[in-house]
């Protein structure tokens, strides 16, 4: 178990490197520089030789790979061009509110999602379950900047009840955290309805309800049980797609996280903003995955973590 | 963790989004305190910053905590503001400013003519892009009332162009963050909080020479997303915001408890021909693009209350304003002279802008020249990438709303247009030798009247397309009394008050 | 019953695909030509899905859109698929250090959400056709290459492969005729599910104004503009996004079919 962890650990290593290299490799062929866009088309061309200087940017490539990655290892990203201050320390003012609103998408996901796959489980075949399956298929489908807008739609502008935009109170984070949660709570009901089904037509299932359990006690008592287990590993394995989707979303809502963060970055070619807030969310999916993997050889044994190929 | 903590964790939270209602913004009762919401972050404290003190952001918190030589008024003429008076020698090149006197920085300590000059020399020793319009430039100060400015050429624009000098202690040297993380000035406010992350509280400074304002307090916020400014105006959580287009004023104005207000700005849409490339090198050939396009109708739809048809180069709140012959649209004798110009209709034109906003003008611009069978492809880039090209020349036509710090034609006409500036490929001597007559002209009406001839001679020529003279919109809750919408998007709130709270 | 539901997919996707090459045809739309006599007309007779802020037909723009989106989600499919499988096969087949540096590289480039990085090469790069499909294929081959490698570990072990390369049969023959057939299946299953994500992701990019450049007409770029109208005109981003969604549905349900037919495998 440990070897496999310190393993896993060291292929995190080489991974977070290539991340990093990736990064560096992408932002440095974008076309259009940091230092006329800062100065504005009035600069003078000496002028921006000099910014240029400043922000290190009129090294060679190579130099500037190999300072970079020095300064990564010691996870320093230098200091931001626009903002002028580290840029980790920006992205980490952001990260709050990202991890807010995923945490909340999360709860309303689980929650919802072990309901609806409670009840269509449950009655497998069922009108009930056919319609819930169908609607978690078209959960999945609707593109999340479109059903942002159709909620904002509906609760903003049409019936009044919530904020469209912005942040700062909890009514702010109602839409953008439900609009992040719909794909999400269509997975974990299909995966609850699936093992729930399952369940049911287990032996044990029906010696309980021979010993006079209700139907609801039985759903509640041994189906919900057994249906956490992939629900909690998917948690951790959607948690990359759960943070694309947040960097969609933020930006419908002017949620003002990391993903609004790295979308104006790339087009004000902040080149260490976009470094350290790529590395920071490469670093976060790859410990979710780790503990999903940890976490789910630890509740089922039947599972035991492969080393990787 | 065990799967009933686990169930328990996600109950509690959804128990503590559930818990929660709709909350309402607004102020402290009692307190009259007013929350900003404004367009362009809030990075740097620091006007005379290298990188970035120009800024919108910068400059909206600048100039309520700091004084200035002179200050501008909504009609684009300049007041003092630490100056009484002020008089050019008969060449221009000396300026000579008398100062108010016993102004004190907000800490108490008195401001003197050495503090301005020593501000002046900080200003042009970082070299940012603002210090650029005074290279070669030495401030003195004979007394402590007075300083004198020495231009290397004669500069009648220098008191318009000092509108965007602030004054700071003379021991401020250098970059110094350290000071403007608390720094101290002699404007209305002074700062109580800052955080880079995008909000600024400001408070009254007792020793203002106006009088302390009203407000207990000013909070700058940044919200770059218009619909997170409008939300935020509507509930109560900002009291202004601005910079709001056409199309969604009618929603604000709906609301009875907000105002909504325009003001004539310094900026112009303005379309240039980049006069370098042969196909647009024959003003007659610009000219009948211009014609092309039926730029009434397109204000009319899409900038009913902020848009109106330009009539010069430059808004008439900028000093040397004069009104031009307006272009007719007529696109048979646009079509006939660019037939007769030999103009190649088969050459597809590259029209570069850099903000989405500005999308539907530039595509209604196409297709009517698409009309009379033009070929525009309108490229929408990102603003790094504009700026490279717009410098390289890299396009055919180039849409900007030009607006001016200065409210002085000497920062546009004077420094866009000459052979020297490169800026759109035009060159023409006798129009170079009008704009240097007027920058040396210290009698504003001359000034005016020679700027009224260059501008004729770049209208006329069609330099660039000039469709439409830019209002900015205003909205603010009605509990706001004693604002004035200001014509460059930097609003100041000295003289505002809270009524009923 | 089962049979009858089960060829709506089918039907609905013949009838996207129709719309996608014959719309265009029957119907002119020049993104460029504005009419501003016409602008944010409510659905009816004279623009049955309204018109934009610009006067522009909606509809119009929902059947040019669905040429667009058919459109990048084959190229990209069959970029990725023709990338992944020929990168799988190979790694699969030869195993060895190929294979480890294939998984590595896979390792990296799921370090990153897929629509970040596609948000970050596609931001950095001028708005175009060519660089879109390339932001999404740099995720996209991932699952084809983890798919094909699989099917090739398992089958470069089956007798008659050993009897071909004991008859010293070339190994590009064994491969292209004995190995890449058996890719065939679990290949189109994923494409289809692949198509359906890569049509998101387009829209997803062009709504978030990174993606098609202006001259293009997307249904993302339709949804983006209609969004600052929501309040007087619902139509320009609520039907767009109904004809995006209709299509993953659809897509969704006959991928679902495909894979219960050639199997789960490591589709994930």
């Amino acid at each position: 178990m440990t070897r496999v962890v310190v393993k896993r650990l060291l292929v995190g290593v080489l991974v977070m490197w290539g991340a990093a290299s990736l990064i560096f490799v992408i932002v440095r062929a974008a076309p259009g520089d940091p230092a006329t866009l800062l100065l504005g088309p009035d600069a003078a061309p000496d002028q921006i030789r000099e910014l240029t200087a400043k922000l290190g940017l009129d090294r060679p490539l190579p130099v500037q790979y190999v300072s970079y990655l020095g300064d990564v290892v010691r996870l320093r990203f230098g200091d931001s061009y626009l903002f002028n201050r580290p840029a980790m320390a920006e992205v980490f003012e952001r990260m709050p509110a990202t991890a807010e609103l995923m945490l909340a998408s999360t709860a309303i996901a689980v929650i919802a999602g072990l309901t609806l796959g409670l009840i269509a489980g449950g009655r497998p075949g069922k009108v009930v379950d056919r319609v819930v399956s169908a609607g978690t298929i078209a959960l999945q489908s609707f593109p999340t900047f479109w059903s942002g807008i159709m909620l904002i739609l509906i609760f903003a502008l049409a019936l009044r009840l919530l904020p469209s935009a912005g942040s700062g109170t909890p009514a702010h984070l109602v839409l953008p955290a439900i609009t992040l949660a719909l794909p999400f709570t269509a997975t974990v009901a299909r995966l609850t309805r699936t093992s729930v089904a399952e369940t049911m037509r287990e032996q044990y299932i029906n010696t309980a309800r021979s010993k006079g359990l209700t139907e609801r006690q039985v759903l509640l008592g041994h189906a919900l049980r057994n249906s956490l287990i992939p629900v909690v590993t998917i948690i951790g394995l959607h948690m990359g797609g759960l943070m694309g989707g947040a960097v969609v979303v933020e930006n419908v809502f002017a949620w003002p996280g990391v993903g609004t963060l790295v979308v104006d970055a790339v087009a004000n070619r902040d080149y260490t903003v976009v470094q350290a807030a790529t590395f920071l969310v490469a670093g976060i999916v790859m410990i979710f995955n780790l503990a999903a993997d940890l976490v789910y050889s630890q509740l089922d044994p039947r599972i035991r973590l492969e080393s990787a190929a | 963790m065990t799967r009933s903590r686990l169930l328990g964790l996600v109950l509690a939270t959804a128990l503590a989004l559930t818990g929660c209602g709709a909350t309402s913004g607004g102020s402290d009762s009692g307190k009259s305190e007013i929350t900003v919401a404004g367009t362009y972050p809030i990075q740097n404290l620091d006007p005379a910053s290298p990188a970035g003190g120009g800024n919108t952001g910068t400059n909206l918190v600048a100039q309520e905590i700091f004084s200035r030589l002179v200050r501008p008024k909504q009609d684009g003429s300049v007041e003092g503001d630490l100056a009484t008076d002020w008089k050019s020698n008969s060449t221009a090149t000396e300026w000579t400013f008398n100062l108010r006197s016993g102004t004190k920085f907000s800490h108490g300590s008195a401001l003197t003519a050495n503090d301005v000059a020593a501000s002046f020399k900080r200003l042009l020793d970082l070299q940012s892009t603002n210090a650029k319009n005074f290279s070669g430039y030495t401030m003195t100060a004979p007394s402590d009332t007075q300083v004198v400015l020495k231009a290397p050429k004669p500069d009648a624009s220098i008191p318009h162009k000092l509108v965007i000098f602030y004054v700071v202690p003379a021991k401020v040297t250098g970059e110094d963050p350290d000071f403007f993380k608390s720094p101290v000035g002699s404007g209305p406010f002074k700062l109580q909080k800052f955080d880079p992350s995008g909000t600024v509280d400001l408070v009254p400074n007792p020793n203002y020479y106006g009088g302390a304002p009203k407000l207990d307090k000013v909070t700058f916020k940044t919200m770059p997303e218009l619909a997170a400014r409008m939300t935020a105006l509507r509930t109560g959580e900002a009291d202004l915001i601005w910079g709001i287009p056409d199309d969604q004023l009618p929603q604000l104005q709906s609301e009875s408890n907000l105002s909504v207000e325009t003001v004539q700005s310094t900026a112009v849409f303005t379309m240039w021909f980049n006069s370098g490339e042969p196909a647009l090198r024959d003003a007659k050939v610009r000219r009948a693009l211009w014609q092309a396009v039926d730029f009434p109708t397109i204000i009319k739809q899409l900038y009913p209350q902020t848009g109106t048809l330009a009539d010069s180069p430059i808004s008439p709140v900028t000093l040397g304003y004069v009104k031009q012959e307006p272009v007719k649209y007529d696109p048979a004798a646009a079509k006939a002279a660019l037939t007769a110009a030999g103009f190649d209709f088969s050459k597809k034109l590259r029209l570069q802008f850099a903000n989405a906003e500005f999308r539907p003008f530039n595509q209604a611009v196409v297709s009517d020249l698409q009309k009379i069978g033009v070929q525009v492809d309108p490229l929408e880039k990102e603003q790094a990438v504009f700026t490279k090209d717009l410098l390289a020349m890299n396009w055919d036509v180039n849409f900007q709303q030009l607006s001016n710090p200065t409210y002085d034609a000497a920062n546009t006409l004077g420094r866009l247009y000459t052979c020297e500036a490169k800026r759109n490929g035009y060159c023409n001597p006798s129009l170079d030798k009008l704009l240097a007559a007027a920058v040396a002209t210290p009698d504003e009406a001359e000034r005016t009247r020679l700027y009224g001839e260059a501008g004729k001679i770049i209208w006329d020529d069609a330099v660039g397309m000039f469709p439409m003279a830019v209002k900015y919109a205003y909205a603010f809750n009605k509990r706001l009394t004693g604002f004035t919408p200001d014509p460059n998007g930097l609003p100041d709130f000295a003289k505002v008050q809270v009524s009923g709270s | 019953m089962k049979t009858w539901l089960s060829r709506i997919p089918y039907v609905v996707l013949t009838f996207y695909a129709a719309v996608a090459v014959i719309g265009p045809l029957l119907i002119d739309y020049n993104p460029v030509r504005t009419d501003l006599g016409h602008r944010l007309l409510k659905p009816g007779a004279t623009a049955w899905f309204g018109t934009d802020g610009l006067g522009r037909d909606v509809f119009a723009q929902v059947v040019y859109g669905a040429r667009t989106s058919v459109l990048i989600g084959v190229s990209t499919v069959v970029v990725s698929a023709v990338v992944g499988t020929s990168i799988g096969t190979v790694a699969g087949y030869f195993r060895g250090w190929l294979d480890t540096v294939l998984s590595r590289g896979i390792d990296i480039l799921l370090a990153f959400p897929a629509i970040l990085l596609a948000i970050v090469i596609a931001g950095s790069f001028q708005r175009s056709v060519v660089v879109v499909v390339g932001a999404l294929s740099a995720t996209a081959w991932i699952s084809f290459a983890r798919v094909t490698r699989g099917t090739a570990l398992s089958v470069r072990e089956r007798a008659w492969v050993d009897a071909a390369r004991v008859l010293g049969v070339r190994r590009r023959f064994i491969l292209v005729r004995h190995v890449l057939p058996f890719t065939a299946g679990p290949v189109v299953a994923l494409a289809t599910l692949e198509f359906a994500l890569v049509v998101l992701a387009e829209a997803g990019l062009s709504f978030l104004g990174i993606g098609l450049p202006n001259s293009a007409v997307s249904w993302g770029q339709t949804i983006a503009n209609g969004k600052q109208y929501l309040a007087t005109a619902w139509w320009i981003s609520a039907l767009p996004g109904i004809a995006l969604s209709l299509l993953i549905v659809n897509i969704g349900i006959l991928g679902d079919q495909l894979t219960a037919r050639f199997g789960r495998g490591q589709l994930r």
